[in-house]
């Protein structure tokens, strides 16, 4: 009874806030979880649900499995705003549910947090989890990486479900051993592409085996510390793969897997592995290649996760980067592109990005190709300022300014073509002064 | 042309939070001056180095569970380390290996990891692990007899006891311990500190100031170095410390 209250009360209020023009975010959740932290128990889910998580690419993983299944007709309820919190999740699933706490819908994909995967689904009969990648993350606010996996691989010893796992990360990989009764692992890889070294150029987790402790040797490095590794000592790492891209091209932004070929609107490595976890995930519930393919090609976010939008008539990029992994993408896309450019960075230490903005150390500014003007912005202007000087870019090609409209200003003194790189808090502020 | 020979300790290993920035503003600032700077990393698994090879010792902080895996690999070379602070060698320390080079850290369950034990100071975690001195942190330090602020980012769950000789007084954040009035440890030619941000990146006169005692020791002269444009790092100095000081 009390928890047919507390839905009749939200869904009441959840029509007040559709009235005012207002989206909730995760305040129904909020409410209502502070009231029953048990609600999640009381919801009836007929049908399969799915879970992306990871440190870096859940929101355009979660939305692009969402997309797919949709265009293949199936109802499905998504947190595709972003909300992945425990609240957040109860928010999507307040707004949807019937007041006996009836779901209806085919599917259920929801992005999680990659702390909240224990607490919401202990209660919450999960069918399938896509795990993308661990990087080091707002240290700060999260803790280190490893005990975070260790949280994960806790929750996964007694489960039984799907579990999909990017078998290039050696943080991820090593999920499919947490219970060695599931026989529902399915490991996803990439072939090497173009830009992959034999040296890691980024920052990167996972350097000693998790079962053995010896170090991980790797083939080859596709960015940060994703790539083809293996433990010498006991060959973890050595995975049957489900599903493998192959023929990577980020220039035509093709690939294949199982030698269909895929075409997608993003250019970079990391997205390639987001669409393989997507293949892998949609096909467990078979749905049609070639719903898949033109899921795929149709597929885009606009929300400053590699936005591609012309600002005065200037080619602009805007990506997000909340952590050295998310920057370190955006910079090879940079040096990817061989045409002259300049580069706005925004970087501020709002509570939500992390106090600590250290992390830009463990960017690699090396060496940027032909990148003519860098201008920063953000409360932490100075620290990004000084962090590429020292990388050695010229101190006089660097603009660093406090307030980011007169940043944006400036910017747009030149024709020549924009990358930007915003962190958390400063990216809806920046699309917002560039007019977005 | 002058040369500066730094040992960059497990670089794969302690470097958490940026602290490999130490090592680039440090050769920045050197190269700007026309003076060579040679890293050599050091890590499990390599030949032993002679620590008294180098000008500059320098190591970061890490992951817990890492941490454990060297302490065993730092012990074999006790000895050798001493003779080389004796020597007058440089050792810049932040977070772990700080902790590492006191007596013993004592981890939650009451572990014992042992330290080098060339300092008397000593580290105890704190029972609930998830409290942690973290955030902004300045300190006033005194640089061959000059008053200076040092801008950084403290992260660290251990509080580190029975210290004579800080490297600075606490005027914003935590220090050695919850809520000290001092903050890491200074000893000639020994810094040890909390201070990640990285350390050397917003406090110029620090990484000069080493940058002239390894150069005084090496040619036994007295350096003046030659002024370099600081420009972003006053600006960035006077707008941080105006926002930690001025609450």
């Amino acid at each position: 009874m009390k928890n047919f209250l507390i839905i009749l009360i939200m869904k009441i209020f959840y029509f007040i806030l559709k009235i005012c023009g207002k989206k909730g975010g995760n305040l129904l959740g909020k409410i209502a979880y502070d009231w029953n932290p048990n609600i999640f128990s009381y919801f009836k889910v007929n049908c399969p649900v799915i879970a992306v998580t990871a440190t870096n690419g859940k929101t355009m993983t979660n939305n692009a499995i969402a997309y797919t299944l949709k265009m293949a007709g199936k109802k499905v309820i998504s947190n595709t705003e972003g909300n992945n919190m425990e609240t957040g999740i109860l928010s999507t699933i307040l707004k949807h549910c019937t007041l006996s706490g009836k779901i209806k819908a085919d599917f259920l994909v929801f992005e999680v947090d990659e702390s909240y995967v224990p607490v919401i689904f202990e209660e919450f009969n999960l069918d399938t989890l896509v795990v993308l990648d661990f990087f080091r993350d707002q240290l700060d606010r999260n803790g280190e990486v490893e005990s975070l996996i260790l949280r994960i691989n806790e929750f996964l010893k007694t489960y039984n479900g799907n579990l999909v796992l990017n078998n290039d990360d050696p943080n991820v990989a090593r999920l499919g051993k947490a219970n060695p009764e599931n026989n529902h692992i399915y490991y996803f890889s990439v072939e090497k592409y173009k830009y992959a070294s034999k040296n890691i150029k980024e920052a990167g987790e996972g350097k000693f085996c998790p079962f053995c402790n010896s170090r991980i040797e790797y083939q080859y490095y596709q960015y940060s510390h994703i790539g083809k590794f293996k433990c010498p000592n006991c060959s973890y790492g050595e995975n049957e793969i489900y599903k493998l891209a192959t023929d990577v091209n980020l220039k035509n932004r093709t690939f294949k897997v199982d030698d269909i070929p895929y075409q997608i609107r993003f250019n970079s490595i990391y997205n390639v592995y987001n669409f393989v976890a997507v293949i892998s995930c949609v096909s467990l519930y078979n749905i049609n290649t070639k719903i898949i393919q033109e899921a795929l090609a149709k597929f885009v976010l606009n929300n400053g996760r590699l936005e591609e939008v012309e600002i005065k008539g200037v080619s602009t990029i805007i990506n997000l980067a909340k952590n050295p992994t998310g920057a370190n993408v955006s910079l090879r896309i940079l040096n990817e592109d061989d045409e002259e450019k300049e580069l706005l960075f925004v970087l501020n230490d709002n509570i939500a990005d992390g106090l600590d903005v250290s992390w830009i150390w463990d960017i690699n500014f090396d060496t940027l190709n032909h990148v003519s003007r860098i201008i920063t912005a953000g409360t932490r202007a100075y620290d990004i300022a000084i962090r590429i000087k020292t990388s050695g870019f010229d101190q006089d090609k660097i603009e660093p300014y406090l307030n980011l409209n007169e940043a944006v200003k400036n910017l747009y003194k030149t024709n020549t073509k924009k990358y930007i790189i915003a962190n958390y808090t400063s990216l809806q502020p920046t699309r917002h002064a560039l007019g977005l | 042309m002058k040369e500066l020979r730094i040992l960059y300790l497990y670089p794969d290993i302690l470097e958490l939070y940026g602290d490999f920035g130490n090592i680039q503003v440090l050769q920045y600032r050197l190269e700007q001056r026309g003076i060579k700077s040679t890293v050599v990393p050091y890590s499990i698994g390599d030949t032993h180095p002679d620590f008294n090879d180098y000008d500059l010792v320098f190591a970061g902080g890490g992951a817990d569970q890492e941490q454990g895996i060297l302490a065993e690999d730092l012990l074999k070379y006790k000895d050798n380390i001493k003779k080389a602070i004796k020597n007058g060698v440089f050792f810049l320390l932040i977070c772990g290996s700080y902790q590492l080079f006191g007596k013993y850290y004592k981890g939650v369950e009451g572990n014992i990891i042992p330290g080098l034990e060339i300092f008397n100071y000593y580290t105890e975690a704190l029972a609930d692990r998830k409290k942690r001195c973290i955030g902004n942190i300045v300190i006033n330090t005194n640089l061959n007899g000059k008053e200076t602020k040092i801008i950084g980012f403290e992260n660290h769950g251990g509080q580190t006891f029975n210290i004579d000789t800080p490297f600075g007084n606490v005027l914003f954040g935590n220090g050695n311990k919850f809520g000290d009035k001092t903050e890491g440890f200074f000893l000639d030619n020994v810094i040890a500190t909390y201070l990640h941000g990285p350390l050397l990146s917003k406090n110029p006169e620090l990484t000069d100031y080493i940058i002239k005692h390894c150069l005084d020791r090496k040619y036994n002269d007295d350096f003046i170095l030659e002024p370099l444009n600081d420009e972003f790092e006053k600006k960035c100095r006077k707008q941080l410390l105006d926002r930690f000081l001025t609450n």
